[in-house]
């Protein structure tokens, strides 16, 4: 079920779901974007498949309801069509300035597992992911796509139906522990020992009548708890779930495996990034390249592939987004190449820097 | 227009599972949970809670197919004090987030409870519209006229001048009265009770859960701690019967002791009076009022909850409206099981196929 609040540029996820009833797809068009997670959230309480489109500013208002997901341990998957800002900005051209707000625009710690579309086709791939990690591990996903990638379009290979992932769900059906007298019981806090996900009890199932909220729950059995240690853990467990996310490693294209310099590139710079390095390699010269689908957490050898070369280069439409994640979480130096003109790269512009990149190592 | 016929109206509870013929009854305590209930002492809303309690068994139905989902707020802990399902939610979104379940779970039996500030301030806009789009839910709203929770504010409700920490010098906000915006909301189901009168509002909630689509009850609710004595003079003995206004379906609208009764009538000019029983009978004031909460037009309604006044001179009790309208939540499924009925059943994986292929599509190689 999708609950959503016409914006540009994604009001168009809206419009062609709002024609797939006939798959048994049922959409809301809310009173505001607060109503539009709200009611997929609603809907994810229930069993369904609780989705909301929005762009950045859309973010911004549901930011509360993405931390009662959090919370709450609810798949839920959250679409951000990132167009220019801040404010209403530049709601018809493109920008990728939205990746803290959806890393940590809320209150509290409170994480959820981030991925990026790459391209118009990959949309659809990437949508499958999301549903994936939300389904599995029990959590809020944000996926990321912007302007350019909304706009544009590209050949798809229509992939045939006995190809796709599944996306299986366990709801749960019955106690999963005994109390002190040894009576089954539910707890609904208690957590699958490999993805930390929590059971998805739904009303209507007999016998796990639960209460659920924003408050913080105590470990196992859900019920309020203020104790401090318990809080601590709580915390960390969500940030465990969430870093706990199985993703693939990073794949690096080095043709010539004598590069010195990596190009690292996320959401919809992957055409301008492929290209420009193309035309540099083109010339003669070694240049590594490697886009990040999974923002949040990140794969898991991309400290060690950052630490590979001499120079990582960063191009993002934002003032250095990703960049300072990436300094932050691995002590790694890497270079911003920035540019913030509601417009995507260009492969001239980009090929360029890689090439004085590489006259700096030579 | 395309428009979906839902055939005859039915109850709000159609869909629900039932208990079976012949399972043991239930009782209050299968409807209390473990938790312990963390109100202060004297607060309204043990009343109301103890009310839900004893009621719900009444309605028969499986208890794991009801669900309580509140926002933030006093009345907001109810949930975790039911052995239902339940979702302690966020400061005034519950009605979005019932919006939501009520849609996708047709079997759910789905109650919001909410307070004035919940409600009436941050959650407005969730409440209007849920209203206009007659999702199929009840909304208890605890007016208690104050913010509670966060320690004696006044709310959008509380009486201008009122005194509160955060207006040390009066209150300058003109109050809502929650039945009148209820009302301009479309709503097809607004009522008001008193928490004190256990009986009348039993009656009301078991109408409000009968009803198909949003019923509202908005419950007079006393904060002992912040906002003491703000229904006292409608719980005073000596004072109810001249306030009280016990609205009944297809009876005179009075007020008042059997022997100073007064008779609601309409004036030539439309407008609404109270007068004595001698001058209803002559007509002479204008023609009595009687009450018809299944009327289509919400004016007689919205007049009735205009009686109401900050003095509480005069407060209507009762139901104001019950009309039905199709529900947001059985339009919208309508046209899903429409859409795959019309197309022949489920969708099976040849129709993903042709949904994945679309309309423009070729070959390669």
């Amino acid at each position: 079920m999708l609950g959503s609040y016409p914006i540009t540029p994604a009001s168009d996820i809206l419009h062609a779901l709002s024609s797939m009833k006939r798959h048994g797809v049922t959409t809301i068009q809310a009173e505001d974007e607060i109503a539009g997670i709200g009611i997929a959230l609603g809907a994810s309480y229930g069993g369904a498949i609780g989705v909301t489109t929005t762009s950045g500013p859309g973010i911004a208002l549901k930011s509360e309801t993405i931390g009662l997901a959090v919370s709450l341990e609810l798949p839920l998957v959250v679409v951000d069509i990132q167009r220019g800002g801040p404010s209403t900005g530049l709601p018809t051209k493109t920008e990728q300035a939205d990746l803290l707000q959806v890393m940590f625009g809320r209150n509290g710690e409170s994480p959820v597992p981030v991925i990026a579309a790459q391209t118009p086709a990959d949309c659809f791939d990437a949508a499958m992911e999301a549903v994936r990690i939300a389904t599995t591990y029990r959590t809020p996903v944000v996926l990321l796509s912007d302007g350019y990638l909304a706009n544009g379009s590209e050949p798809w290979s229509v992939p045939g139906v006995d190809e796709l992932p599944g996306a299986p769900v366990e709801l749960a059906s019955a106690p999963n522990a005994t109390d002190d007298q040894g009576e089954p019981v539910f707890r609904p806090y208690l957590r699958d020992p490999d993805t930390l996900a929590r059971p998805w009890a739904v009303p209507g199932t007999a016998g796990l009548e639960h209460r659920i909220g924003g408050i913080e729950k105590a470990d196992v059995t859900g019920d309020i708890s203020y104790d401090p240690d318990n809080h601590d853990r709580m915390v960390r467990l969500r940030q465990a779930k969430v870093d706990g996310v199985s993703v693939p490693d990073l794949e690096v294209a080095d043709p010539s495996g004598d590069a010195r310099v990596l190009v690292l590139g996320w959401g919809s710079t992957y055409g301008p990034i492929a290209a420009a390095t193309r035309v540099v390699r083109n010339t003669g010269a070694a240049v590594a390249r490697a886009h990040l689908r999974h923002l949040s957490p990140f794969p898991a050898n991309l400290g060690e592939v950052l630490r590979r070369y001499d120079r990582v280069v960063v191009p993002e439409m934002n003032t250095g987004q990703l960049a300072l994640l990436l300094r932050g979480t691995f002590l790694v130096d890497v270079r911003t190449y920035s540019s913030v003109r509601g417009l995507p790269f260009t492969t001239v512009e980009l090929a360029d820097v890689i090439s004085s990149t590489l006259e700096e190592v030579r | 227009m395309t428009t979906t016929d839902l055939g005859m109206p039915v109850s709000g509870l159609q869909h629900v599972p039932h208990l079976p013929d012949g399972a043991a009854k239930q009782t209050k305590r299968d409807f209390t949970s473990d938790q312990e209930v963390r109100w202060c002492p004297g607060c309204g809303d043990y009343v109301i809670l103890a009310a839900v309690q004893s009621f719900l068994p009444e309605l028969g139905l499986k208890r794991e197919n009801i669900v309580f989902v509140s926002g933030i707020g006093c009345s907001s802990r109810f949930p975790y004090y039911l052995d239902t399902y339940g979702m302690h939610s966020i400061h005034g979104r519950a009605p979005a987030i019932a919006t939501g379940l009520a849609t996708s779970r047709p079997d759910l039996s789905v109650w919001v409870v909410t307070g004035d500030g919940d409600a009436l301030s941050i959650g407005g806009n969730h409440l209007i519209h849920a209203l206009r789009r007659n999702v199929n839910m009840t909304i208890l709203l605890f007016n208690n006229q104050i913010y509670g929770l966060t320690k004696g504010q006044y709310s959008p409700t509380s009486r201008v001048g009122q005194v509160t920490k955060s207006s040390p010098l009066g209150s300058v906000d003109s109050p809502f009265n929650p039945v009148s915006l209820a009302l301009g909301a479309e709503a097809t189901f607004v009522a008001r009770a008193m928490e004190s009168d256990r009986a009348e509002l039993t009656t009301i909630l078991k109408a409000a859960a009968q009803h198909r689509g949003t019923a509202l009850v908005e419950i007079y609710q006393n904060c002992p701690i912040f906002n003491d004595g703000a229904f006292e003079v409608l719980k005073d003995r000596s004072q109810q019967e001249a306030r009280i206004v016990r609205m009944r379906a297809g009876e005179a609208i009075t007020v008042g002791a059997e022997d100073d009764r007064k008779v609601l009538v309409r004036q030539g000019s439309g407008v609404m009076k109270f007068v004595s029983e001698a001058q209803a009978e002559t007509g002479e004031k204008g023609a009595v009022v009687v009450h018809d909460p299944a009327l289509d037009d919400p004016s007689q309604a919205f007049q009735l909850s205009r009686l109401d006044t900050p003095e509480m001179t005069h407060v209507p009790m009762g139901i104001f409206r019950q009309v039905s309208r199709p529900t947001y939540d059985d339009l919208v499924r309508a046209q899903v099981t429409g859409a795959v009925d019309a197309a022949g059943g489920p969708a099976g994986d040849d129709d993903l196929a042709e949904l994945l292929r679309g309309r423009d599509t070729w070959t390669v190689g």
